[in-house]
C-alpha cells in the first residue's frame, strides 16, 4: 500500500489541523456559495418575492363571455437582478419595466352568469350585492397548467368547450377542474377581488394547499 | 543545388525538433499521444468517441465567437441573437454549427453509450471510464438545458419553463431547485443571467476536465477489444463449449450402454 503519511500525526496535530481546516473551508466555501444561493435564501427563508404585492386590475365584470371563459393580459412588476426596483429608479430606465406577463381566464361557473349582467355596460359600477354575486359565480383563473406551467387554451370539440394545455396534453373543464391528462391538481385561481368600480383585480397569489413540495403540494413557480 | 537545400532544410528541421524534443520531450509525447493500436475488427464504430470529441470541440470554438456578439439580457437577448443571425457576416454559419452539433453530439453520445454497452467495454478494468462517461453525459445534458433558454424566444422560453417545472416535482428539495434555477421566484431577468453564467463558464469549465480524465481512462486501459483480449475471452468461451459436450456424451453413453464407468 502506498505511504502517503511518513511522520505519525499526533492528536495535537490532528486537532489543530481539523480547526485550522474547519476556518479555512468555511472562509473560502461560504461567500461564493450563499451568493449562488442567494435567491434561494430570499425566497425561501426570508420569504421574500420578486413580485409586486400589490392589487392588479384584470377588467370589467360585463366584458366576461358566458359560452367561452376571456382572457386578459397581467403585467405584475417584478424587481429582480438587474430589473431591481432601486436601479431602475436610480439609473432612470423605468421605462423599461420589467414585468412577468400572466394570462387570467375570467369566465362564470358553469356558464352561469349572475342575473344583472345583462343590461350591463363597461365602466358601469355595481352594487355591494351584486359584488357578492359574482363572487360567487366568478372563475379567476391562471392559464399556467398545473402540470408543468404551459399557457392552457380554450378549445371547443364536439360543441364541448374545455381547456386544452399545448405541451402534455392536460385537460380541465370551465371551472378550471382536472378533467384528464397528466396535472396532478385543478387550474391555480388568483386571490381576487371585485370592486364597486365593476372590475376585477388580482394578486399574483394562488390557491396552493400547505404540504410537502413536490409530494403533496404543487406551487405555479415560474410564472 | 535543389539537393543542398534539400539536405539543408531537412538538418535545419532535424536541429529544431532536436532542440524542441530536448527542452520539452514533445515529440515523444506526440508519439505517445497520436499512435494508438485499435482493434482490426469493427474499426469504424471506434471513431464515436472521436466523433463526440470533435463536436464538443466545435461547441466550444463556435460558441467563443457567438460570446462576441451574444448579450445576456432579457431585453437584448434575442435582438442580439438576431444580430448573429442576420447581420454578422457568416453568423447563420456560426450560430448553424453551434445548433447543428448540439443536436448532433446528443446522438452521437447515444450512440457511443451504446457501442460501450453493447461491446461490453465498460467491464474491468474500465468500469471508472464508464462513471465518467456519465457524468459527462450529464454535463451534456445540463449544456443542452441551458443553452436552450437562451435564445430568449417562444420556443426556447416554454422549454425551459417546462424543465424547469420538471425539478419542482423533485420531492422535499423541489421548491429550492426551481428558485435557485429561476434566480428568485418567477422567471426574469436573473433566469437568462443564470442560465448564461452556467451555459457559458461553469458547466464548459467542469467538462473539459472530466474529458481530460476519460481521455486518460482510455489511454491507460487501451481500447476494448484488442487481439489479445478477444481471443482469451473466445479461447474460454470455446473451453466452456468442450466442457459442454464432454458432459452431454458421458450421460448419453449412461443412457444407452448401461455399462458406464461408476461415478465416484
Amino acid at each position: 500500500m502506498a505511504e502517503l503519511q511518513k511522520d505519525q500525526i499526533t492528536r495535537g496535530d490532528f486537532l489543530g489541523f481539523g480547526l485550522l481546516g474547519a476556518i479555512t473551508g468555511a472562509i473560502l466555501t461560504i461567500p461564493p456559495v450563499a451568493f449562488i444561493l442567494t435567491p434561494i435564501i430570499k425566497t425561501d427563508v426570508l420569504g421574500n418575492s420578486d413580485v409586486s404585492e400589490n392589487w392588479f386590475e384584470v377588467g370589467h365584470v360585463s366584458e366576461i363571455t358566458v359560452e367561452a371563459p376571456k382572457d386578459f393580459d397581467v403585467f405584475f412588476p417584478i424587481t429582480q437582478s438587474y430589473g431591481s426596483k432601486v436601479i431602475q429608479e436610480e439609473s432612470g430606465v423605468s421605462e423599461t419595466d420589467y414585468n412577468v406577463r400572466n394570462a387570467v381566464w375570467l369566465s362564470w361557473r358553469d356558464h352561469e352568469p349572475p342575473s344583472f349582467l345583462e343590461g350591463l355596460k363597461k365602466g358601469d359600477s355595481i352594487t355591494q350585492s351584486q359584488i357578492e354575486e359574482v363572487n360567487e359565480k366568478i372563475n379567476v383563473l391562471s392559464n399556467s397548467c398545473a402540470h408543468l406551467g404551459c399557457p392552457v387554451r380554450w378549445v371547443i370539440t364536439e360543441g364541448k368547450g374545455e381547456f386544452l394545455c399545448p405541451c402534455h396534453g392536460g385537460i380541465y373543464d370551465i371551472n378550471g377542474t382536472y378533467v384528464a391528462g397528466p396535472p396532478p391538481r385543478d387550474m391555480y385561481s388568483y386571490t381576487y377581488e371585485v370592486r364597486e368600480d365593476g372590475h376585477v383585480y388580482v394578486k399574483h397569489e394562488f390557491d396552493v394547499q400547505p404540504g410537502i413540495p413536490g409530494i403533496s403540494t404543487q406551487e405555479p413557480y415560474v410564472i | 543545388m535543389i539537393g543542398r537545400v534539400r539536405s539543408q532544410t531537412s538538418e535545419a528541421s532535424k536541429f529544431m525538433v532536436d532542440w524542441m524534443e530536448h527542452r520539452t520531450g514533445i515529440v515523444t509525447m506526440l508519439e505517445h499521444f497520436l499512435f494508438e493500436p485499435v482493434p482490426k475488427r469493427g474499426a469504424w464504430i471506434y471513431t464515436l468517441g472521436s466523433a463526440v470529441l470533435g463536436l464538443i470541440s466545435l461547441q466550444f470554438l463556435t460558441g467563443i465567437l457567438l460570446l462576441f456578439y451574444y448579450v445576456p439580457t432579457t431585453t437584448e437577448a434575442w435582438n442580439s441573437v438576431y444580430y448573429i443571425m442576420n447581420e454578422a457576416l457568416f453568423g447563420q454559419l456560426i450560430r448553424g454549427i453551434h445548433y447543428w452539433s448540439a443536436n448532433f453530439l446528443m446522438a452521437a453520445v447515444g450512440l457511443h453509450m451504446a457501442q460501450v454497452f453493447f461491446s461490453g467495454g465498460y467491464k474491468a478494468p474500465r468500469e471508472l471510464n464508464w462513471l465518467v462517461g456519465v457524468i459527462l453525459l450529464l454535463l451534456i445534458v445540463g449544456l443542452s438545458f441551458t443553452g436552450y433558454l437562451l435564445r430568449w424566444d417562444q420556443d426556447g422560453f416554454w422549454a425551459s419553463v417546462v424543465g424547469i417545472k420538471i425539478g419542482s416535482y423533485s420531492p422535499f428539495v423541489g421548491g429550492y431547485i426551481t428558485h435557485f434555477l429561476l434566480g428568485g421566484d418567477t422567471i426574469g431577468p436573473a433566469t437568462l443571467s443564470r442560465f448564461f453564467a452556467i451555459h457559458v463558464w461553469l458547466l464548459p469549465a467542469a467538462i473539459a476536465p472530466f474529458i481530460g480524465i476519460h481521455l486518460y481512462l482510455l489511454r491507460r486501459h487501451g481500447v476494448f477489444g484488442s487481439d489479445f483480449e478477444y481471443t482469451e475471452r473466445i479461447s474460454k468461451l470455446h473451453e466452456q463449449q468442450r466442457m459442454e459436450e464432454y458432459d452431454l456424451y458421458e450421460l448419453e453413453e449412461d443412457e444407452h450402454g448401461g455399462n458406464g464407468r461408476d461415478r465416484e
